[in-house]
């Protein structure tokens, strides 16, 4: 599924069997993982942890899918960490002011976190595009103006959102899986409808495949990348609202791991950092992939002081299957 | 012309000679004066500027250390401004500088409450207070081979915690609820810390009491929230209804692992935690958590600039205390449910006023070593 997607929207699907093969090599990697990790632990095989992986990698995915767009653009965005602590936190407090129950005008909290994340990213990508500032620098600088907020509008305390209603996020179950799991599937849609039916979502991959025919076709490629920053914030926000739905604390440290877990999950996936190659649906699997890894050394009972290395090892052998780069970018 | 030359030579031969005289007969003098104490260059200070170095105060714990500085110096009748703070962001060089900025800028009329960052730097902090005749106080980090009594007076006190003890109280707690069998998994901090060391080896003791307990898995979550959240949930997978009782490294990890089991629908889990934040005791007031550990950051603050200060105004005179306060625990209360309430109402909703002069009153007896 995802690739015959993203081989139609790039347009360069040669079916030789290597291309073919690094097309499909995430999600072979995924299945190979978890195979091995069902050996090793056939309890690892259960829809009850299938559950618990879905739950770990809800706020993920949110966030990976923001950063594939603009991965995609050919510019990377590593605010993540700052954007998802200041859409929690502001959540919290508009959340708790506005009624603390989603049954009250509270639930408007939801609508304003997202337009936080949006505005995060607008500016992130106003700063960047006007101000001539590499994308990573830009973004980077705008996540510690985001940690900053959010330490001084919490003080550094936690706040604790008790909402059943918005809790049922995680509480609540159909067929086994948490709404949360559902809502992360819904926005997954939303973002493969963009990248796949909308003219911004095309234009993604105009800018990342090659800028300057983009530019000479007429295309206003700083109108597309403030978008694509801006569209990122707003994935950022979702991921921080689930984030919080997980957890029921709004913190400073709810964005904590983002940046590497996200920006690792859209590489292993098979997105390339320069551009133009990947989509949602890579992202998935990336994430997938790295959330699959985490929860299976656990389950297989691998002891805690070698896992961090096991991970980082399992990343490189990832991105190694799954990326044959050079002979991609030739062929386009 | 050569006999000026040659007067001038012997002229310089002897002024040589003079200054080697001179030389030696200061470096005696020094040593002669090293040799009784630096203690006796200067009595005690006047009016000494009260100095506290530490991390940074966005961590909530030292923010918590650094509010205790701030009442004592309240309490001698000064604003909590004059306390100076030396703030070193995590940096030991940055610490050392900042000391000896401070002692060059009062020529060491100073009472230093300092954790040096990290254990080696306490000797070069120590030794240049001890040099300029200031007075020193030193929380948490030091090597095992310094000790404030080889130091005459001015290196006042030094005071850490151990979490062994607690945490196998803790822990004993845990496997009382657990009816003393089943499984437990514990959720670790960050695995070359010492504090998530002493934890884990807390539970370790108590377990040996109990054979009819196993200890199912013991892995790090690195102190923080959302990794214990994942951590928890494997666990869940792995060992499933095995586990009867949760050990938790901290408060933060704690949290992930309530939210891991909400998600599965568990409510009646035993879980134990340490550090004492509001939001742990509370839990605990709900019995959602059985038991967590205060540490009383605000005291420990407050305590160590006291011990400087008083040292340094002659309140009491270092080196004729015992050893045991000198080098002592600071101070462990166990919250449970029964007294969680009462707790929070006295220590957390209005932090107590202390007597900054009972320096010992609170502490946990002398440190040891293994």
């Amino acid at each position: 599924m995802a690739t015959t997607e993203t081989t139609k929207t790039i347009g360069s699907g040669f079916p030789i069997g290597r291309e073919t093969l690094v097309k499909w090599a995430p999600l072979l990697v995924l299945i190979v993982l978890c195979a091995f990790f069902a050996l090793m632990e056939p309890r690892f095989l259960s829809t009850r942890n299938f559950a618990r992986i879905l739950i770990a990698a809800s706020p993920t995915l949110m966030v990976a899918i923001g950063v594939t767009f603009v991965i995609i653009m050919g510019s990377i965005d590593l605010s993540m960490e700052g954007a998802v602590s200041v859409c929690a936190v502001a959540f919290a407090f508009c959340f708790l002011w506005l009624g603390g129950t989603l049954a009250s005008w509270a639930w408007l909290a939801l609508p304003i976190a997202m337009l936080v994340g949006a505005a995060v990213g607008f500016v992130n990508g106003l700063i960047h595009v006007k101000l001539k500032i590499p994308s990573f620098m830009a973004s980077l600088a705008m996540g510690f103006v985001g940690t900053g907020l959010a330490l001084m509008m919490t003080g550094g305390d936690r706040i604790r959102i008790e909402d059943e209603l918005f809790r049922s996020l995680l509480t609540e179950r159909i067929l086994n899986f948490p709404l949360m799991v559902y809502v992360a599937g819904i926005f997954l849609l939303i973002a493969w409808f963009i990248q796949t039916r909308t003219t911004l979502g095309r234009n993604f991959y105009a800018v990342g495949g090659g800028e300057d025919l983009a530019v000479a076709s007429g295309l206003n490629v700083n109108r597309v990348r403030i978008m694509g920053f801006t569209l990122a914030g707003v994935f950022f926000s979702v991921g921080a609202l689930l984030a919080v739905g997980r957890l029921g604390i709004a913190e400073t440290a709810t964005g904590n791991n983002f940046m590497f877990l996200s920006i690792t999950a859209v590489v292993v996936g098979g997105t390339a950092l320069w551009g133009g190659i990947g989509g949602v649906w890579n992202t998935l699997v990336g994430v997938l992939i790295v959330f699959v890894i985490g929860n299976g050394m656990v389950v297989i009972g691998l002891p805690g002081y070698v896992q961090d290395g096991v991970l980082g090892i399992l990343v490189i052998l990832a991105v190694i299957l799954s990326t044959d780069r050079k002979s991609i970018s030739f062929v386009k | 012309m050569s006999t000026f030359i040659k007067d001038f030579i012997e002229k310089e031969k002897m002024n040589r000679r003079n200054f080697l005289f001179a030389s030696a007969y200061g470096l005696g003098g020094a040593a002669a004066l090293g040799a009784l104490g630096p203690s006796m260059a200067r009595a005690a200070l006047t009016d000494p500027t009260i100095a506290w170095s530490y991390r940074n105060r966005t961590n909530p714990y030292w923010n918590e250390i650094v509010s205790g500085g701030e009442a004592f110096v309240e309490s001698l009748g000064m604003s909590k401004d004059a306390l100076t703070h030396l703030i070193n962001e995590g940096s030991s060089e940055k610490s050392l500088a900042d000391v000896k900025a401070i002692l060059a800028k009062t020529d060491g009329n100073v009472a230093l409450a300092i954790d040096t960052n990290d254990a080696p730097n306490a000797r070069p902090v120590v030794e240049s207070v001890a040099e300029a005749g200031g007075y020193v106080s030193t929380l948490w980090n030091k090597t095992d081979d310094l000790h404030p009594w080889d130091f005459g007076d001015n290196y006042v006190s030094h005071m850490s915690w151990s979490d062994e003890g607690p945490a196998e109280q803790t822990a004993r707690i845990l496997l009382e609820a657990m009816g003393g069998k089943g499984g437990v998994v514990h959720l670790g901090g960050i695995a070359s810390n010492n504090p998530a060391i002493e934890r884990l080896n807390g539970l370790k003791n108590a377990l040996k009491d109990y054979p009819d307990v196993e200890l199912l898995a013991a892995e790090p979550a690195d102190w923080d929230t959302q990794k214990a959240n994942q951590v928890m949930s494997a666990f869940l997978t792995r060992y499933g209804d095995e586990i009867t009782g949760v050990h938790c490294a901290n408060d933060t990890i704690a949290y992930g692992v309530l939210e891991a089991l909400r998600a599965e629908g568990i409510e009646d889990m035993p879980i134990v935690s340490y550090d004492g934040n509001p939001q742990a005791v509370q839990l605990v007031a709900e019995r959602k958590i059985l038991a967590t550990v205060f540490t009383n950051p605000h005291w420990g603050g407050g305590i160590t600039a006291a011990l400087a200060y008083h040292a340094a105004i002659g309140t009491f005179k270092p080196s004729e205390e015992p050893n045991e306060h000198r080098e002592f625990y600071g101070p462990t209360i166990m919250v449970q449910p029964e007294d969680a309430l009462e707790f929070k109402a006295n220590y957390l909703d209005s932090v107590p006023t202390y007597d900054w002069t009972d320096f010992w009153g609170p502490s946990n007896g002398p440190i040891i070593y293994k």
